[in-house]
Parts: structure tokens; C-alpha cells; sequence
């Protein structure tokens, strides 16, 4: 069996790692540094299969398996053209009482007593491939497995069991190639890895035949390989010891990044995680951060600037910032520290990652915000729309022809999807008492059959939203909302009903209703071929039957052309639409998307909450004081009102017109040299042959201007509306 | 061996004095800047900055590291736009390397309604001052071509904006030349030094109780993070502010190839290239206001899942290390500087997500503020007055993630 | 491939009480998704409970698929980040493949319920 390295192929043994398949072909992976086959250095990591810092001790080699060497100089390159990258991982979701990390000795007990008190236990074992990403609240363990991605979710206890990392060691030479951890030396010569001459300093490795260095490691020696180690005895005196190997027993630190990271957790460490870590001997000279290239003089130099605290020397040094995360450099810096300062300081913050997932594998069981579809969806897409998500939700943004859908509406008759707006039923004792609470309006005023256009105020005085009130007695109310704001409104309701204790049932409708919107001078003419007859006044609503389904319709405008809302259950809304656009053939019918319907609203002067109001739009801020009742008793938002409405008005939202190109939204509006303002909303009227906006403008010396200026062009403050200043039409 | 070690700050860490002109509660950016423009534009020498863990250790070493200037009101515009030329020149004031780098920053639009937001914003820039335009889908590929203009087929991009003078800094670098630069010219920096509470004397404030005793003060300036509110309501003083955690990470390091800050306010997820090569990634404030430095999954899951989304190459990047800040929230997502109401006493705080790149100028400020006893026109609108007086600055344009 | 289709159903608000008392016909599920609200399915033409402000609608504003449990299971496992109840038959709710879910979860078989409008993304996740 082989892999490829740089391009070159080389055998191995069934079982290998691709590290131990690298180093049978006498290839260290990034040329040296002293290996601990156990995860917690750096010195194993290359790209695998296009994911680089792949750590190859831990990747069984596989045929086939491309395996590239990272630049010595520099970084590997961004994967930008890895197919290989595309193929999504999954995540599965596992509960349990107790998730034991580690599956050693102390791991094993760990779960046996779990176990034997009746505990559902999962253990976690980097032995089996499963390697554990972090510990968060929740709380969650993440691990990766061959599978793919484990989410563990522990109701109790997480208990910590992954053992110590050996040492490395800091001494001029140790970015060789040829010195390994006591531990990797024993594991080496186990599976029959030619090691040659092995010198032990320190604890000397298990079951590998080694000389022993007695004394203090003092270097390495070599030219890319190590060729031999130089120790000091306790005779003072140095010694040089020729070898091919050094292994390396300086003493044991605990892996208990998990530990760390998962404080605050109901979380513990067992064993050899849980022990006191030995501190090596404070360094003075050779690599001490292998990932960023930190030496023993380095840290000196950073001491003698100022920077005296872990985390400071780790940011001026950028020691600890690499991959391995400061697992290598940590006890050495700190001794360095204790050394210099005489305190022995906390290792820096255990930072998630702990073993470095790709974006791919923690991208693994998440979803987007899902956009909602209405009922409709399918006929706006039929007929060509180009949907697009507005206010939350996809809506058809145009048919292809704005124009033909304008002159629809203005001249003949269209239907456009309103099923988004927010719908609610209020019901029960209090349900006036609640929307006299809510609204800046008299509710009580609003006799049984009838609607009133109305705003939605917050605390500060502020608009938060606008709709209707339609009342349907004494006890019950339908309410709506605008599509974007609907389901903050339902907390909204909700959240005073509860703090006011107020005795009222309420449903949200919003996505079990549908509503077309059946407008243009035809719109009677269409919906009596439908069998609706009886058309209401202005601003009233009623049951009736349209085209075979159930309705209830409200007549209002907002298109400033005769119109009726028709909302309805929203299994049929698919069978309504289609019945009124066949009823309406001849008489010039379209539907009509957002983009028309934006247009036309604007030549109304009607104002699109969260477009052209902001969080600080008061109700005389865009000129509607006339929606709100300030005589009546106490409502949200009235004791702002009161307040902001004794300091000077400082800006209005206006009606501005000017010759034909409209500026964009956004524009900014000049009064001379000076700042006026900006446009909220633009438009090239077809009706009225000019460019109609909304905008914010300042008063200055508590006038409002007339004459602006926009994009360099002059423009006029008009009163609204721009389009049927009588409101005619919509009455008719 | 590592190029981006620090070889030239050297820092001084004089005892404490029982006295001085001004303090400075907080040794993060805001509070050393302050400090540093005190000294070297006002002679102002006898100042001191308390930290109460090391320089750096809040925010400003856990932003993304941001500088740019295409914020959605006149008077943000220009005072970012002020910070951004100030970064532009800092490196050659100090003499010292932050990594400045001007890289342009790309904000993607995915609906209509986030193209008016992106049109709206290079309009208001173009007029105060700040470079930006609005930019077609082609052009967005030219600038950024790792992009996947269809969005995973879920989230395409229809147009954007496009602000060539962003830039990015190494935030510790850009605290430290602060802080070297102040002490060089005799300001007191104190690390380890906890302010706990205020002293007042007939309605004003006199000074500093500390865990290394009191110290007295003329003025005394708020610039804390996260706990500001604390802070200042020993004064008496209450601000409008929740603090909210941020989160971000970064991958391992990369070849320099990206060399764009790439931004969706739609899906709430920007990244950048750092100068050593990582990907860093961040994302919306967390929902619920907490103190917590804590990490969650689900910030790292769903900003990843973001990310493949418009760069599907980041799918077999590996995730290095992920960390979190907090940001002080104000109601308009504009900071509050200036004066407080109680004499002696002075707050530059609402930082929110936007508090790395408003360094410099924020610290110009309140510098010449406290030498002048004046608020400087480029701040007046943000003082925090206006909360009561219903003049808000209300900013869309900076609502959103870094 | 799952295949959501419409749920035609009464849902009722009523005070918990109201709908703590309520008897409802055995051949009818009966889906307690709040305190004071409550899904029955198929829909009953004339659900009466003990409060007199009630609000009863038709309503079609659901979807659901039924799943056999071997099928169910795989795939909540990989869609679901709660722990299912283990009780049989149960009633839960909460977020599947991001998307605000109920399951109604029988001994051999499962119920899978989503807002209408998120029917083609619930479909498309849980392919």
C-alpha cells in the first residue's frame, strides 16, 4: 500500500499512521522538531488530502492519501480549488448522563463508576478516531469521528480524562529532525520503525533499546538530522554523545485544556489530567514556540521591554498563538516567568479550538434562518416572478414588467400577495382594555364592523410598527401587523397581556391565513364576477364568499386605487388566486409584486415602517400626530410623547418631487451647502411624470425648507400625497 | 525567526503617584489613546491610566480589528472617517509597526432591501467625506473573486458596497504604541491597579479609590468596557447601555491571499485575512446582554456554516482558536463621549462593535476635551445628553458586526 | 423523501383550565402546543370548551408527514439537538433542522408538524 508525499510515493504498513508511514521512508513532516505521537505538538502537521495542519499521527495513512509538506518558509496556501472540500459532514446528536473524555485507565474507572450508579455513559476515546473539538455550555462535547461530527450532550457531568503531554524539550538544536518524546520513542520502535542509535535524556523510553545521558540536556548537534546530544553531568563537565535518535523524558504536563475551557461546566478531570504540572527548567536558549518561532532570547528581549505577564510576553511573542496552542511552550514560559518574577502565573485562557476542526466539520447540523413561503409561492414563481426575501419572507418582487403592473393597478385591476401581513385575534374581558393600553388610538371608537389604520408605539415614544384594528365586538379584536414586524409584535401583545395580568386570549394567525389584495378601479367589477356583490364602505369589513372560498375582506387602500383585502385560509389561497386572475382576463388583469406596490404606496404618501422611519421616528417626527390620541388615558409610549413633543421639532419626515431621473434611496438631501436630510423612499411617478420621494429633512431655525437641493439638482418639500391629493379613487 | 514579534515598544512601569491631573480607568485603547494625545498634543504629562488586568486585556485585544469609515449618519461618518486618517498616520507618529494595512472592505447584499441599505450608505459617505461606492456583483467579483456570487445557491448576492480605505491593524500593536507613546512623555500607565470605587467631594468627583489605596484627581475619565455602568454609577451617573458578548475566531495561518474584509450584514458574518495569515471570522453580539467571556458552539457553527456559504473554500480550513468580548450596546448604536453631568467626571464608553477603529479619534477627542474643558464639535452629537433630550444618533450603519 | 402535506385542524385558545376540562373525542389527536392553546386534528365542527371567550378556528396553517419510528429516528438524530421524550405517545416541541417543529411521537411511528410556509425548507433539510 502507498500515499504520496510531495508528490512521491511511499509504502506502509497496515495500521500506520501517515506520520509513521513518513517516518519508515525517513521523512520528518516538517523537517524537525521533536516528535510525541500523541497530538499535543506540532511537529507532525501537514496537509492531508488539501486540509492543511492536519496532525498525521493521528490520520491512518490510506492508499492513495496525498500528503503535502508544509512550506518551511511561510505558510500553505488557501485551499481555493479543493473539490475535495465540498463534501459535507454530518453531525449526530447523542445524549447521556456523563460524557468521559479519555478512554485510559482512569477514563475506564470513571465510567464504571458512572455506570454502576445507573448513569447512561458515553466515553469518548481519540484511540477510536473520536476526537474531542471543545467542551461548551450547554452543556455540548464535540467531537470528531470518522463518521463525522458527535454532539454530546452530558445532563450531568463531564469528566476529563486525557492524560499528560510530555515535555519538550528547549535546547539549541531542538528543531532537528530525530528527537522524539520518550513515549513516541517506545511506540516507534514497537511498530518496527528504524530508530538506530537512541540516546535517552531523562526518563528513558519503555520497551526501546537506549543509552542513557545522565545529566542536563545541554544541545542537540546536527545538520537537519540530529547527530549527537550534548548533556552536563553532575560533574559540570559536558558531554557529547553521538546517536540517530534522542529521546526525550523531561517529565509530564496535564491535558487539561478541556479542563480549562470548560470552567464554569459541571466538569473534572481524572488521572494523569488532573495531576500538578512539572515545571521544566527555565530556558535559556533554543526554540521555545516551534509554531511561531519563538526563542529563549525572545523572551528575554520581551522581559527586558516591559512585557512581564503571560499574556503579554504570549501577544508580544505571538508564542502560544499557533497551532498547538500553546501546549509545547506554555510550562517553559512559565518557568521562565517564575524565574524572572518569583510568582508562578496561570496559563493563559484555554481557548476553543482544542483539536483543530475545519469550518466544514463545525459547520456540520446547522441550517440557515429559513425564509417562509405563502401559499402563493409556487403561482408567483409559475407566473416568472423574481422572488426576494423582504420583510422575512420570499415575495414576488416583480413580474418582469413593473410598468404594465403599475398601469394595472391605476387603470384596470391586479392582485398582489399580502398573505405576510401579521394577523391576530384578541379575545376576552380585557381585550379592549389591552389595545387601549397598547394603541395611541380610541379603541373603544371603533364600532363593530369597522378598521382603523393605526401605530404602534414603544416606550420611548418611538413607531414600532403600524396596521389595523378591526373590531368584531366588545370582546374581540383582529389585528394586523406589517409583514417584517409581525412576529415582534406577538411578543409584543403577548409579553403586556402578561406584565398588565390582563384577562385575553390571543392567536396569531399570520402563517394560517392567507390575503390577496384585489385592487384597481375593476377591482368591484372583478370580484362581483366572483360573486361578491356587496361590496362595504371605506375601511369596513365582512364575511363573504369569493369565488367559492370563504373570505373575510377589509376594504382599505393602499395601493390609493379601490381596493379589498382578502384574507382567507390559506389552503385555499392557490385556487382564489387563480380563480380572480381567470375571472379578470378581459378585464386587463396582472398580478402585481413588491416593487410596484412600493411605487404606488409612495404616490400615496403612505409610510413603510423600518424604511422610512427609524428608531427614532416619533409620530411627529413623520408627521402622523393625528393617529395618536394624547387625551386619552394612559397608552404605551404616551409619557415619551409627551416629553420629546416640549423640545423643538428638529427633523420631519416629508413628501419632495423634482424632475425625472429619482434619485436613490438614500440620496442626500442639501438645503444650499448645508445638510438637510435624506431620501427614504424614490420613485419615477408613471401617473405623474416626476420623481416623488419620502425623506427625512431638519428644520432649520424651526422652519422646514421647500427648496432643496438633491444629487445637484433642485427639489421641492409638497404636501401629501403626491397621487390623488382627494382620495377619491380609493373611495370610490 | 517570526516577523511579527514586538522588537521596538519598550514599556516603563514607574510606582504609583497618590495625585495626578487626570486618571484614566481603563488601560485599553480608548484610555491609553487618551493618555497618549493628553501628553503629546495638549502637555498634559501628570496622568495616569489604571488597569486592572494588563494593557489590552479587554476589547482591545478581542476585536476583529477593523478601521473603516462607512457608517450610516453624517456626523459617524465623519468622526470615524477622522479615526480612519489618524490610523493612516499613527504608524509614522509613533515610530512603531501596527500593521496598518488599508485593504477595502466589501458589504454583500442579498435583497433589495439590503441594496438600499448599501446605496443609502455610499451615498451619505460619498457626501461626508468617506470613500464609498455602491458596486454591481461583477465588480464584487473583481474585488473579491474567492466570492460565490450565488450564495450556496441560497443567499446570492445581488450588489453591495465597497469601501477602498478600510483597513485593518494588530490591535495589541496599535494599544501598545498608545501606551509606550504616553509613557515616553512622563504619563503613568499602572497595570494590576483596580479602581473600586469613586470619590466625591461637594457633587464632584476627586478622585479614585483603588485596590492599591486612593488616589486623587482633577478629572477623572471613564473608559472601561463591560463594566462601565458600574463605574459610572458610583458617580451617580446612569447610562443607557447593555453590554452584550461578541465572539470571533480565527483558522490556522495561510498564505496571504485574501486580501479583502469581506462583509454580509444579511447574514451577519464578515472575515478578513490577518497579516500573519489567518481567516478571522466574526459575526453578530450575542442575543443576551452577559459579562461572559465564554465561547459557545453555536456562534462557531453557525458563523462557520455562513462563511462556507458565500467562501465554500473555507470548508477545509481548520478553526485555530475562538475567543469572545463584550460590547457595551448603546440604544443608537453610537458610542457616548464627553461629560456626564457630575463635574470631574467624564465617561468615553457605547463602544459596542465598533470601538477599535474609533481609537484614535476617540482619544483626540477626549483629549482635547479634558484640556479644553470644550466638547469638540466632532463629538458634540455624541454626548450622553442626548438620550434624555431625544436626539438620537440613530445608526443603522453600524448595527451591525464589527 | 419526506412529503409534507397540509393539516387540516380546529385550534382552539382558551384558558388552561378550559382546556384542561375539555373532553375530546377519542378519534381526534388533540396537541396541547401552549397553556392556553391546543391543535385537534382531523377538525371538530363544533369544539366546545367551558370558556365563553375562547377563540375556535378552522385552521389549515399546519403540515406534517407521519414517519415510521426506524425512519424517524435517524433522522432527528442528525436534525434534533434536544433529547426526545422517552415516554409513548409523546408530544414535544422545539426547533428540527432549524425549523420550528412538533412531533408527535407514537410507539412505532412519528408525526412530523412545521408551520406551512416552512414546508419546502423543512423538506429539503430533512432529505
Amino acid at each position: 500500500m502507498r500515499l504520496i508525499v510531495d508528490g512521491q510515493p511511499i509504502e506502509f504498513d497496515a495500521g500506520d499512521s501517515a506520520l509513521i508511514a513518513m517516518l519508515r521512508a525517513g521523512i520528518h513532516p516538517t523537517g524537525g522538531g521533536c516528535l510525541c505521537l500523541g497530538g499535543d505538538c506540532p511537529h507532525c502537521l501537514a496537509t492531508v488530502d488539501g486540509v492543511s495542519y492536519t496532525r498525521t499521527c493521528e490520520t491512518p495513512a490510506r492508499p492513495g492519501m496525498i500528503v503535502e509538506r508544509h512550506p518551511r518558509e511561510g505558510y500553505p496556501p488557501l485551499p481555493l480549488n479543493n473539490p475535495a472540500a465540498a463534501e459535507e459532514v454530518k453531525a449526530r446528536n447523542v445524549h447521556c448522563d456523563v460524557a468521559v473524555i479519555g478512554a485510559g485507565d482512569s477514563g475506564k474507572a470513571a465510567a464504571e463508576e458512572a455506570e454502576r450508579s445507573g448513569k447512561r455513559v458515553i466515553t469518548l476515546d481519540a484511540k477510536r478516531g473520536q476526537e474531542v473539538v471543545g467542551v461548551y455550555p450547554g452543556p455540548l462535547v464535540v467531537a470528531r469521528t470518522p463518521d463525522g461530527m458527535l454532539h454530546v450532550h452530558p445532563r450531568e457531568e463531564i469528566i476529563i480524562a486525557t492524560g499528560a503531554a510530555e515535555i519538550q524539550p528547549v535546547a539549541p538544536g531542538n528543531d532537528l529532525a530525530g528527537i522524539v518524546t520518550a513515549r513516541a520513542a517506545s511506540q516507534l520502535a514497537a511498530v518496527g520503525v528504524p530508530l538506530g542509535r537512541v540516546v535517552a535524556v531523562g526518563a528513558r523510553p519503555e520497551n526501546a533499546e537506549a543509552t542513557v545521558a545522565d545529566g542536563q540536556l545541554i544541545r542537540f548537534e546536527g545538520n537537519g538530522k540530529v547527530e549527537a546530544v550534548i548533556v552536563r553531568g553532575a560533574d559540570g563537565n559536558e558531554k557529547r554523545i553521538e546517536c540517530d535518535t534522542v529521546s526525550v523524558g523531561l517529565g509530564l504536563s496535564p491535558r487539561d485544556v478541556l479542563l480549562r475551557m470548560g470552567s464554569g461546566l459541571a466538569i473534572r478531570a481524572v488521572g494523569n489530567a488532573a495531576r500538578e504540572p512539572e515545571l521544566p527548567a527555565c530556558p535559556t536558549s533554543g526554540v521555545v514556540c516551534s509554531c511561531s518561532g519563538v526563542t529563549a532570547d525572545d523572551l528575554q528581549r520581551v522581559w527586558d521591554s516591559g512585557f512581564r505577564e503571560l499574556e503579554l510576553v504570549k501577544r508580544a511573542t505571538l508564542a502560544g498563538t499557533g497551532p498547538c496552542q500553546g501546549s509545547v511552550c506554555v510550562p517553559h514560559i512559565r518557568s521562565f516567568l517564575k524565574e524572572r518574577g518569583g510568582e508562578l502565573q496561570a496559563p493563559f485562557t484555554a481557548r476553543p479550538a482544542n483539536r483543530q476542526p475545519t469550518l466544514g466539520e463545525v459547520a456540520a447540523g446547522a441550517h440557515h434562518r429559513a425564509t417562509p413561503r405563502t401559499a402563493l409561492d409556487a403561482e408567483h414563481r409559475r407566473l416568472g416572478a423574481r422572488m426576494d426575501r423582504i420583510g422575512g419572507w420570499w415575495r414576488p418582487w416583480n413580474y418582469g414588467d413593473t410598468r404594465a403592473e403599475y398601469w394595472a393597478v391605476r387603470e384596470a385591476v391586479s392582485i398582489g400577495d399580502v398573505s405576510t401581513l401579521g394577523k391576530m385575534i384578541v379575545s376576552g374581558p380585557d381585550a379592549l382594555e389591552l389595545l387601549e393600553r397598547l394603541y395611541p388610538t380610541q379603541v373603544s371608537t371603533i364600532a363593530p364592523g369597522r378598521s382603523r389604520y393605526v401605530l404602534l408605539l414603544d416606550e420611548r415614544g418611538y413607531v414600532l410598527d403600524d396596521g389595523l384594528i378591526c373590531c368584531d365586538g366588545a370582546s374581540r379584536y383582529g389585528l394586523t401587523f406589517t409583514s417584517g414586524g409581525s412576529s415582534f409584535a406577538e411578543m409584543w401583545v403577548r409579553d403586556w397581556a402578561e406584565t398588565w395580568n390582563l384577562d385575553v386570549r390571543i392567536l396569531n394567525q399570520t402563517m394560517s391565513l392567507g390575503a390577496i389584495n384585489v385592487t384597481g378601479p375593476l377591482s368591484k367589477e372583478l370580484l362581483a364576477r366572483a360573486g361578491f356583490t356587496r361590496p362595504m364602505r371605506h375601511m369596513e369589513h365582512t364575511m363573504a364568499t369569493v369565488a367559492g372560498v370563504e373570505c373575510r375582506i377589509f376594504r382599505l387602500s393602499f395601493t390609493g386605487e379601490l381596493s379589498f383585502e382578502l384574507h382567507h385560509p390559506a389552503e385555499q389561497s392557490a385556487e382564489l388566486w387563480r380563480s380572480l386572475m381567470a375571472l379578470g382576463t378581459d378585464l386587463g388583469i396582472k398580478p402585481h409584486g413588491i416593487q410596484t406596490l412600493l411605487q404606488l404606496r409612495l404616490e400615496k404618501g403612505h409610510v413603510i415602517v423600518g424604511q422610512d422611519t427609524d428608531f427614532d421616528s416619533t409620530p411627529r417626527r413623520i408627521d402622523m400626530e393625528w393617529a395618536v390620541r394624547l387625551d386619552k388615558a394612559d397608552f404605551v409610549g404616551r409619557q415619551a410623547v409627551l416629553r420629546t413633543n416640549k423640545a423643538p421639532l428638529d427633523k420631519q419626515l416629508v413628501g419632495l418631487e423634482m424632475d425625472a431621473p429619482a434619485p436613490v434611496e438614500g440620496a442626500v438631501i442639501w438645503r444650499g451647502s448645508e445638510y438637510a436630510g435624506y431620501v427614504t423612499s424614490s420613485a419615477q411617478s408613471h401617473a405623474l411624470g416626476k420623481a416623488v420621494m419620502l425623506g427625512w429633512v431638519k428644520l432649520f431655525d424651526g422652519v422646514l425648507p421647500t427648496e432643496l437641493t438633491i444629487d445637484g439638482r433642485a427639489a421641492r418639500r409638497v404636501s401629501l400625497p403626491f397621487y390623488d391629493k382627494e382620495g377619491r379613487r380609493a373611495r370610490a | 525567526m517570526n516577523e511579527f514579534q514586538e522588537k521596538k515598544i519598550k514599556f516603563a512601569w514607574p510606582e504609583p503617584k497618590r495625585s495626578y491631573d487626570v486618571v484614566i480607568v481603563g488601560g485599553g485603547g480608548h484610555g491609553l489613546a487618551t493618555a497618549y494625545y493628553l501628553a503629546a498634543r495638549h502637555g498634559i504629562t501628570n496622568v495616569a491610566v489604571l488597569e486592572r488586568k494588563y494593557i489590552g486585556a479587554g476589547n482591545s485585544g478581542r476585536n476583529t480589528t477593523i478601521i473603516r469609515a462607512n457608517y450610516g449618519i453624517p456626523e459617524a461618518v465623519r468622526f470615524y472617517q477622522r479615526s480612519l486618517e489618524l490610523y493612516k498616520h499613527l504608524e509614522a507618529e509613533t515610530d512603531r509597526w501596527i500593521m496598518h494595512k488599508q485593504k477595502g472592505l466589501l458589504n454583500v447584499a442579498h435583497t433589495e432591501s439590503a441594496l438600499r441599505t448599501e446605496r443609502a450608505r455610499a451615498e451619505v459617505n460619498t457626501a461626508f467625506g468617506a470613500k464609498t461606492e455602491f458596486v454591481a456583483p461583477k465588480e464584487i467579483k473583481e474585488i473579491c473573486p474567492q466570492i460565490d456570487l450565488t450564495g450556496g445557491n441560497v443567499w446570492p448576492v445581488l450588489g453591495g458596497s465597497y469601501h477602498p480605505e478600510a483597513a485593518t491593524a494588530r490591535h495589541d500593536r496599535a494599544v501598545w504604541a498608545f501606551a509606550e507613546g504616553a509613557m515616553k512623555r512622563g504619563v503613568h500607565v499602572h497595570q494590576r491597579i483596580e479602581v473600586r470605587g469613586l470619590t466625591m467631594s461637594g457633587g464632584r468627583v476627586t478622585g479614585v479609590e483603588t485596590s492599591a489605596g486612593p488616589i486623587a484627581a482633577k478629572a477623572v475619565v471613564g473608559a472601561v468596557g463591560g463594566h462601565v455602568t458600574t463605574l459610572a454609577s458610583m458617580a451617580g451617573v446612569r447610562l443607557p447601555i447593555r453590554t452584550h458578548p461578541l465572539q470571533a475566531y480565527v483558522t490556522n495561518h495561510y498564505d496571504l491571499q485574501f486580501d479583502v474584509i469581506a462583509s454580509s450584514p444579511g447574514l451577519l458574518f464578515y472575515m478578513s485575512q490577518t497579516a500573519r495569515g489567518e481567516m478571522l471570522v466574526g459575526a453578530e453580539i450575542d442575543r443576551q446582554p452577559s459579562y461572559s467571556y465564554g465561547s459557545t458552539y453555536h456562534f462557531l457553527q453557525h458563523c462557520s456554516h455562513r462563511a462556507i456559504t458565500l467562501f465554500p473554500f473555507m470548508r477545509s480550513l481548520r478553526i485555530l482558536r475562538q475567543w469572545t468580548g463584550v460590547c457595551d450596546m448603546s440604544p443608537d448604536y453610537s458610542p457616548i463621549m464627553g461629560k456626564t453631568g457630575v463635574d470631574g467626571f467624564l465617561v468615553t464608553t457605547g463602544w459596542g462593535t465598533w470601538g477599535f477603529k474609533a481609537i484614535p479619534a476617540g482619544g483626540e477627542q477626549m483629549a482635547q476635551l479634558i484640556a479644553s474643558g470644550e466638547t469638540p464639535e466632532l463629538i458634540a452629537p455624541f454626548g450622553l445628553d442626548r438620550f434624555a433630550s431625544d436626539r438620537m444618533m440613530a445608526d443603522r450603519g453600524s448595527a451591525g458586526t464589527h | 423523501m419526506l412529503a409534507l402535506n397540509r393539516i387540516h385542524a380546529t385550534r382552539i385558545v382558551a384558558t388552561p383550565s378550559a382546556l384542561d376540562s375539555a373532553q375530546w373525542p377519542d378519534d381526534r389527536l388533540v396537541f396541547r402546543i401552549a397553556a392556553d392553546e391546543a391543535l385537534i386534528t382531523p377538525p371538530m365542527a363544533n369544539a366546545v370548551v367551558s370558556d365563553p371567550y375562547a377563540i375556535v378556528v378552522a385552521d389549515s396553517g399546519f403540515a406534517g408527514a407521519w414517519l415510521p419510528m426506524e425512519e424517524a429516528l435517524p433522522l432527528l438524530e442528525h436534525a434534533c439537538e434536544w433529547e426526545l421524550p422517552r415516554e409513548r405517545p409523546a408530544f414535544a416541541q422545539g426547533s428540527v433542522a432549524g425549523i420550528p417543529a412538533k412531533l408527535w411521537i407514537e410507539k412505532d411511528r412519528v408525526l412530523l408538524i412545521v408551520p406551512a410556509p416552512f414546508v419546502a425548507d423543512f423538506e429539503e433539510r430533512m432529505a
